[in-house]
């Protein structure tokens, strides 16, 4: 099948072989690439009873079929296992240069099983792959790491690699790309630190693969570049980055303050947004392989408390978990905060929100100073959390190291009290930094219905709710208000649709926007030959979907578990969005109406299986199909 | 046009809208973070039918007609589509992803004044009253 290579790199690390494994050609077709082929893998070939960091477990990396191509925003991939901060299915997006490089070397993805005896390396070089010792890189620091694989194997290798905090574990465990892109969310990199599995490092010889329709695909991928780089507003977040709109965000009521108390903070606003980082730190803006946008920093701090040489700079989403969460206004700590995490490892969003949460505990009591090894915790006090709180969690240290390292949601369970009542969260994954009271209640919604947890690209929900979707195509033309639950459920179905596709081909969600409906089924078909329409797409869409409910449904969750933390949906006391209420249950109601989702097991209805060709997924999830 | 009679009003209207948004100090401040040069051209409803903004270098000069100067950002857009911008009744994002906003050059500076579009409307509706164009306001 064009477009992809056929193969995907199977590695065992208990009994140090390698091999190949060629998924279906139905497979291909019927879930794309990204999360959606890895969770059909994971079906055909994961052990359901396997705990998340035991070697049984399976950690999949898998590309889209638009990898490799030298189009804008299509350089990410996946990375998907049973998350062990939820423990459910989960994947993870990271953008670079990785993914590519993958392609050319000729694989698909690569599945790791087994867990080494001692701290190992993968070295991909082409097809050949060798697995090495590496007892010197273990307790590295990602940016030590990184540099030590580039100046043995050469800068031209990419790189992926886990911290000390994957090393150790933690719950919400991200792996590194290069240094600079991340596979944040759901603490996969301590899937790999279970493996014992440090780092992989890949050269492709040749930069090319084949696609099902050369010409026509050139002139499409030229096409959208073309308008990538005209578009006014990823021409906006080249400028100032993923930030960009902070400032607008906070008069939204979007962007969450001191553990999502509040909806607005005025004085905030302005500091933490991206043209203000742009005017202080910027030293130049970088991108993922073949991207017109450029929506990454590298920043350079030259005095203060929070001094930074020159590298990775914040994006939005770490930007806003390192300030207004936690009640600073300080954007170099936000720079150093950013740094820091992603040089121990850490999900810089998860660490935020248990931070946040952990504060709030301390505020109300319900952590001590006997359980903080005497440290005090206050909003903004962001030395302390930088200096001690950071580096405690991703080592483990203590016994406040090892309850935070367990995220927010585990530690409140273990704390008492009333501390659960502020935690904020879906499905145990922390929240991203839209607040759904602000940014728009159909994100209450889908961080509900996500099976992966409250993560704000599942969908483009967020995007649809701020009028920056359009797509008559598919019947979506409804002006949507953030602010109102009406005509959420609908947008909900194209939503959480052309986020299974996005998520799928590994398409960036702010590059992707100005793809239309019929450009989207253009790619498949000129790339992988899918011959499809419009409906086929979607439909492929809604399965993949499906695919993800079915096996969260055998790992135990249910409808009950659709929700989002009370918090969210308490009305807000302050800001846009003040006093207005999320009608939640009427939403979810009736989306569950729409997508014929049974109303206890959230599972799909046997109609949907049929229609949908899953009859042997749900069989192989359930036992039968009734 | 649904709002207006003629090319004219709309830019004597909009004219008036930027003179009192100068004596605001909050708005006054907001623009001159714009810092730029900007032309709002609704020509598709009558070849005069344009002014632009020049708030670079701390001051705020709003004429009749395109900049002699090529403008930082020009933004296209039906003279009825500015009323309803500047009455707070367009979501500017929706506007532009429906092609009913064309934008040219960075729009930055803009997003600085996307706040503050509640100031500016209120602003207008004033504006618009003092006219004695108080049949111009959408509820």
């Amino acid at each position: 099948m064009k477009g992809y290579s056929g193969r995907f790199l199977k590695v065992d690390l208990t009994s140090g072989s390698t091999g190949f494994y060629e998924p279906t050609h139905d497979h291909y077709r019927n879930f794309i690439g990204g999360a959606g082929l890895a969770a059909r893998i994971f079906l055909e070939n994961g052990d359901f009873e396997a705990d998340a960091l035991a070697p049984e477990s399976l950690l999949i990396f898998s590309l889209g079929p638009f990898a490799g191509l030298h189009l804008s925003g299509s350089s990410r991939f996946s990375a998907a296992a049973r998350s062990p901060l939820t423990g459910h299915w989960a994947d993870s997006s990271c953008g670079g240069n990785f993914a590519p490089e993958l392609r050319y070397a000729g694989f698909d993805g690569i599945i790791v099983s087994g867990a080494a005896d001692y701290p190992s390396l993968l070295v991909i070089k082409d097809l050949s792959v060798k697995i090495e010792s590496c007892q010197e890189l273990w307790g590295q620091g990602i940016e030590s790491t990184t540099s030590i694989l580039k100046h043995r194997f050469g800068q031209s290798f990419k790189t992926l690699a886990i911290g000390p905090a994957g090393e150790n574990l933690v719950k919400f465990a991200c792996i590194m790309n290069d240094g600079h892109s991340a596979f944040g969310r759901t603490g996969l990199g301590a899937v790999m630190g279970s493996k014992k599995l440090k780092a992989i490092v890949l050269k492709a010889s040749k930069k090319t693969f084949y696609v099902h329709d050369p010409e026509n695909c050139k002139r499409l991928v030229s096409d959208l570049n073309n308008r990538a780089r005209e578009s006014v507003t990823l021409g906006v977040m080249r400028e100032n980055g993923t930030a960009s709109n902070l400032e607008g965000g906070v008069h939204l009521g979007d962007v969450p303050i001191r553990n999502f108390t509040s909806n607005f903070w005025e004085e905030m606003a302005e500091a933490l947004t991206g043209s203000t980082l742009s005017e202080k730190y910027l030293i130049r803006r970088a991108n993922c392989a073949f991207c017109n946008v450029a929506c990454k920093r590298v920043v350079q701090i030259d005095d203060g408390p929070f001094a930074l040489s020159k590298g990775p700079g914040p994006e939005y989403e770490t930007i806003a978990a390192f300030g207004s969460l936690l009640g600073s206004m300080d954007l170099a700590a936000t720079c150093k905060a950013g740094r820091v995490c992603n040089d121990l490892g850490l999900d810089t969003i998860s660490c935020g929100s248990t931070i946040a949460w952990a504060i709030e505990a301390f505020e109300k009591g319900d952590l001590g100073l006997s359980d903080t090894a005497g440290l005090k915790f206050k909003w903004g006090d962001m030395r302390t959390i930088i200096e001690n709180l950071i580096p405690l969690i991703a080592l483990r240290k203590g016994k406040l190291g090892r309850l935070l390292a367990e995220g927010s949601v585990s530690a409140a369970k273990r704390t008492g009290g009333d501390s659960n009542s502020y935690t904020v969260h879906a499905k145990g994954l922390e929240a991203p930094m839209h607040d759904p009271r602000g940014g728009g209640h159909g994100l209450a919604l889908t961080y509900a219905i996500s099976h992966r947890g409250a993560c704000h690209v599942f969908s483009p929900m967020l995007f649809m709710e701020m009028g920056a979707c359009y797509y008559p195509e598919i019947g979506f033309d409804l002006e949507l208000d953030p602010m109102s639950s009406d005509n959420k459920p609908e947008a909900a179905v194209v939503a959480v649709t052309l986020g299974a596709l996005e998520n799928s081909a590994c398409m960036c969600q702010f590059a992707d926007r100005e793809i239309t409906i019929p450009e989207w089924v253009e790619l498949f078909n000129y790339v992988a030959g899918m011959n499809w329409d419009i409906e086929d797409m979607m439909k492929t869409g809604r399965r993949i979907f499906y695919l993800q409910r079915l096996i969260n449904h055998r790992f135990g969750i249910g409808a009950k578990d659709d929700v989002v933390s009370r918090r969210l949906l308490a009305p807000a006391t302050d800001g846009a969005p003040e006093g207005i209420e999320i009608n939640f249950a009427e939403m979810k109601r009736r989306f569950y109406e729409l997508m014929d989702l049974d109303s206890i097991s959230g599972s799909p209805s046997l109609q949907v299986i049929m229609d949908h060709d899953l009859a042997i997924e749900k069989s192989r999830v359930m036992g039968d199909l009734f | 046009m649904e709002f207006w009679k003629d090319e004219t009003e709309p830019i004597k209207a909009f004219l008036a809208l930027f003179e009192n948004a100068k004596k605001d100090p909050e708005l006054s401040e907001g623009l001159k973070k714009v810092n730029q040069l900007i032309w709002f051209d609704y020509t598709e409803d009558g070849p005069n039918c344009s002014f632009h903004v020049d708030c670079r270098n701390g001051d705020i000069k709003a004429e009749v007609g395109k900049p002699e100067e090529q403008p930082d950002l020009t933004m296209s857009l039906s003279a009825d589509d500015a009323h309803r911008s500047w009455s707070n009744k367009l979501n500017p994002v929706m506007a532009i992803t429906r092609k009913k906003i064309r934008v040219k050059g960075s729009a930055t500076g803009l997003l600085k004044l996307a706040p503050k579009l509640k100031r500016v409307a209120s602003i207008y509706g004033n504006t618009l009253r003092e006219m004695g164009w108080e049949g111009k306001i959408i509820a």
